[in-house]
């Protein structure tokens, strides 16, 4: 059963946006739009080398365009979620929820990452890695959002 | 646990931002209206098990950002759709007016030429209605797809919406596959696939 944490990319798709970000790579003027893109590809690859990539170019991006933080950091946490790096998803889960309790999206893909958890025995784990990493995350993306206001 | 169910149909949800799609989402898989309803970033997903006529079907349902800055991916999620939602705000006229386009990004990019479409005319609890239902109606007929008009903040046509839209999918021909051949599936009121027969109006 396809879910958010294990739908794969299809591969024709990746190839079409890593296309357009490595030709604008080579011209050295590389979009927002067209990283996303490809970011959004990478970390729903099934490879994690493409993933741990995908997260490479979502951290980038988040300290570099504010306005697109509250993406970033939602796909920072499928990408580490689906690396297995659980606290640091859960990290960036909570780090969101802080800024918008409420989120039915962000709510279901934590509860999603505690079952895998659950499953995988490492639920103990990852409260105090999460939490520490929470911290750093929440400062950021609360300044961002202060300034958008 | 899986061996009562028929099959499972992947849905998806489509239309300008802020017309309502995760809040039609969240009522039907969860009976719940939140006021506040944040932007979707990307795509979201949702699984809800229906019967009808005695048949439980399992619904995948994918529902998509409006943003366009998702517009570029959100497509690769059309892929082995068997039915799609098209959501509207009858308080705005413009994104009646879109539908247009997100029915042909639907015929470019659905991988199942015969996708059941529904079109859903939401947020009928305010007041200051920019398309009437004859407007939709017409719109829908001409474009052969279902309509039905709903507020998911009342509830009113959700549950509706998404049942007839299943009911369709099972009456199509080769749009499903079944876990067990033995199973008949009712064809009630089937008729030639000419386009009024595939068009339906509840309120």
């Amino acid at each position: 059963m396809a879910d958010i944490l294990s739908e794969t990319v299809e591969q024709e798709d990746l190839k079409k946006f890593e296309k357009i970000y490595h030709e604008q790579l080579s011209k050295n003027d590389v979009t927002i739009k067209a990283q996303f893109d490809y970011a959004w590809c990478l970390v729903r690859s099934k490879y994690p080398a493409d993933i741990q990539k995908g997260i490479m170019l979502l951290e980038d991006l988040y300290t570099t365009n504010e306005p697109g933080q509250r993406d970033y950091i939602f796909y920072l946490a499928v990408g580490n979620a689906r690396l297995k790096d659980y606290s640091k998803a859960l990290g960036y889960a909570r780090s969101f929820l802080t800024i918008e309790p409420g989120n039915q999206q962000v709510i279901s893909l934590e509860r999603t990452i505690k079952k895998k958890m659950e499953e995988e025995g490492l639920m103990g784990m990852a409260i105090v890695g999460g939490a520490v990493l929470a911290i750093g995350a929440i400062v950021g993306f609360g300044v961002a959002l202060a300034k958008a206001k | 646990m899986d061996e009562d169910i028929l099959t499972t149909l992947k849905i998806l949800i489509i239309g300008e931002s802020g017309v309502g799609k995760s809040s039609l989402l969240l009522r039907f898989t969860e009976d719940n209206f939140d006021p506040e309803q944040t932007l979707t970033i990307g795509v979201d997903f949702k699984t809800k098990k229906v019967t009808l006529d005695g048949n439980t079907v399992k619904l995948a349902i994918w529902d998509t950002a409006g943003q366009e800055r998702f517009r570029t991916l959100t497509p690769s999620y059309y892929r082995d759709a068997q039915g799609a939602i098209l959501v509207f705000d009858v308080s705005s006229y413009s994104t009646f007016a879109k539908l247009e386009t997100w029915l042909s990004e639907l015929d470019t990019y659905s991988t199942n030429n015969n996708i059941v479409k529904m079109i859903v005319g939401n947020k009928i609890d305010v007041e200051n209605r920019e398309v009437t239902r004859e407007q939709a109606m017409a719109f829908a007929r001409r474009h052969q797809t279902l309509y039905i008009e709903a507020s998911a903040k009342t509830k009113h046509g959700v549950q509706n919406a998404f049942e007839e839209l299943v009911h369709k999918i099972i009456q199509t021909p080769g749009l499903w596959e079944s876990y067990n051949d033995n199973i008949h599936v009712g064809q009630k009121g089937h008729t030639s696939p000419s386009g009024c027969s595939t068009y339906c109006s509840l309120i």
